[in-house]
């Protein structure tokens, strides 16, 4: 399973930053990713971002290792668009399978544009703690409070789900542990006996992560927090 | 259920759909096929709701495509349309859907949402995303052929999965006091 980064203390303008601002940044930035077109632009892009992860001080390891785990992802995305992309000048065919030059230029554009955006994505978890998220979400999604948007409970919906992504990442890899000293079948070879192995992990799974919904809730409650927000917000209520 | 539990519960589901992608990824082309996404938007839907399983079809892709650059930024949009259907029929179904049996309930709401959320799909690719460009061939390879497996996974793992959660009595019971 894909590690996934979570916030890394550490004392940089990035972390400083307000939340509101990196989330625009990075809804900003994957467009510019995905408006890349040349390798001028392309080398413009990644010098940015990697000023940006040298600025942020949580270190390279923590910022690519998301991308391990999507090694198979990349490689099918490449594989797919070199053989399918195109039929003109094949280098090789196969029934409807054709490699082509220009099959294996978009497949590794596409390839390259989905890593800066992990890397972006990696960048925002791990200077930003999800109680900032929220604030940020809640700040940008102000001016829509007018229109009648809840948007204090979207906050807290985004705010939850990005605090629930490693808690249920770490469970599952508890559960996944556990299963594998019972019965194996993790590190099984053959891609039916690891899907099997994955499939039996989702009943406990589901009901690991709505026990912890039900937990929150409770104490959220306790607390006086009501959705509609006449009883306080999160952030009001973080800092009494 | 309580407001701030199905928000909550939303969120979860919502969290569930950007990890059980990242752990299906291990698999060669698992997201195509396993359609690992789907499953805790339906869920979604059919214990808290429609407004709920909407916000979850929104949630989980909007944020994974951020924050796991998965699904890649073209497909966004009509995933996270798709998505809001599923979370959408499935709570609408599970509200009206009353024949007496929990599993036949959810199997009615479950493949009621499965086969509405690929039509507006397919519809969308269309009319929208693709225009032009998109044959029935396309959609019936695309969402049945090629997702296949991820149908098949979906009708044995959603509802066993929502009648665990009533018996751990973590979800309000569709018929209490009735085992």
């Amino acid at each position: 399973m894909r590690s996934f980064g979570g916030y890394v203390w550490a004392d940089s303008p990035l972390h400083r930053a307000p939340a509101a601002a990196k989330l625009a940044g990075l809804v900003a930035g994957a467009v510019l990713v995905l408006a890349v077109r040349g390798p001028i632009t392309l080398a413009v892009v990644l010098v940015a971002i990697a000023a940006l992860g040298t600025v942020s001080r949580v270190g390279w390891r923590c910022l690519i290792a998301p991308l391990w785990g999507m090694r198979w992802f990349l490689l099918v995305i490449v594989a797919l668009n070199a053989l399918l992309f195109s039929s003109e000048e094949p280098l090789f065919s196969l029934g409807p399978l054709h490699l082509t030059v220009p099959g294996i230029e978009r497949g590794l554009w596409i390839a390259a544009r989905t890593c800066l955006v992990v890397v972006l994505g990696a960048m925002l978890t791990a200077t930003t703690t999800p109680q900032q998220v929220v604030d940020g979400v809640r700040d940008l999604l102000r001016p829509l409070a007018r229109l009648g948007v809840p948007t204090e409970t979207v906050a807290l919906a985004v705010g939850v789900t990005a605090q629930f992504v490693p808690t249920l990442l770490r469970e599952s890899q508890q559960l996944m542990r556990a299963q594998e000293l019972r019965c194996g079948g993790f590190a099984a070879r053959g891609i039916m006996r690891r899907a099997v192995s994955y499939v039996r992990l989702l009943v406990p799974v589901f009901v690991c992560a709505v026990r912890r919904a039900d937990e929150l809730s409770r104490a959220m409650e306790a607390r006086g927090y009501r959705v509609d927000g006449q009883r306080g917000t999160t952030r009001e209520r973080g800092r009494s | 259920m309580r407001q701030v539990k199905r928000v909550v519960v939303a969120a979860a589901c919502a969290a569930l759909g950007i990890v059980l992608p990242m752990a299906f990824h291990a698999l060669p082309g698992a997201g195509n096929v396993w359609l690992p996404m789907h499953i805790p938007v339906m869920i979604c839907g059919l214990v808290a709701g429609p407004v709920a399983g909407a916000a979850t079809g929104v949630l989980a892709p909007v944020l994974s495509s951020l924050l796991t650059g998965m699904p890649a930024a073209p497909i966004l949009p009509s995933m996270t349309c798709e998505l809001v259907a599923y979370g959408l029929v499935s709570g609408l179904l599970a509200r009206f859907v009353r024949t007496g049996r929990l599993a036949a309930d959810l199997y009615v709401s479950l493949v009621g949402a499965m086969i509405v959320g690929r039509l507006v799909g397919g519809a969308l690719q269309a009319l929208i995303f693709s225009q032009g460009a998109y044959s029935l061939a396309a959609w019936v390879s695309g969402y049945f052929v090629t997702g296949a497996p991820g149908i098949v996974l979906q009708l044995v793992v959603v509802v066993p999965i929502v009648a665990a959660l009533e018996r751990a009595g973590l979800v309000d019971a569709r018929y209490p006091g009735k085992e």
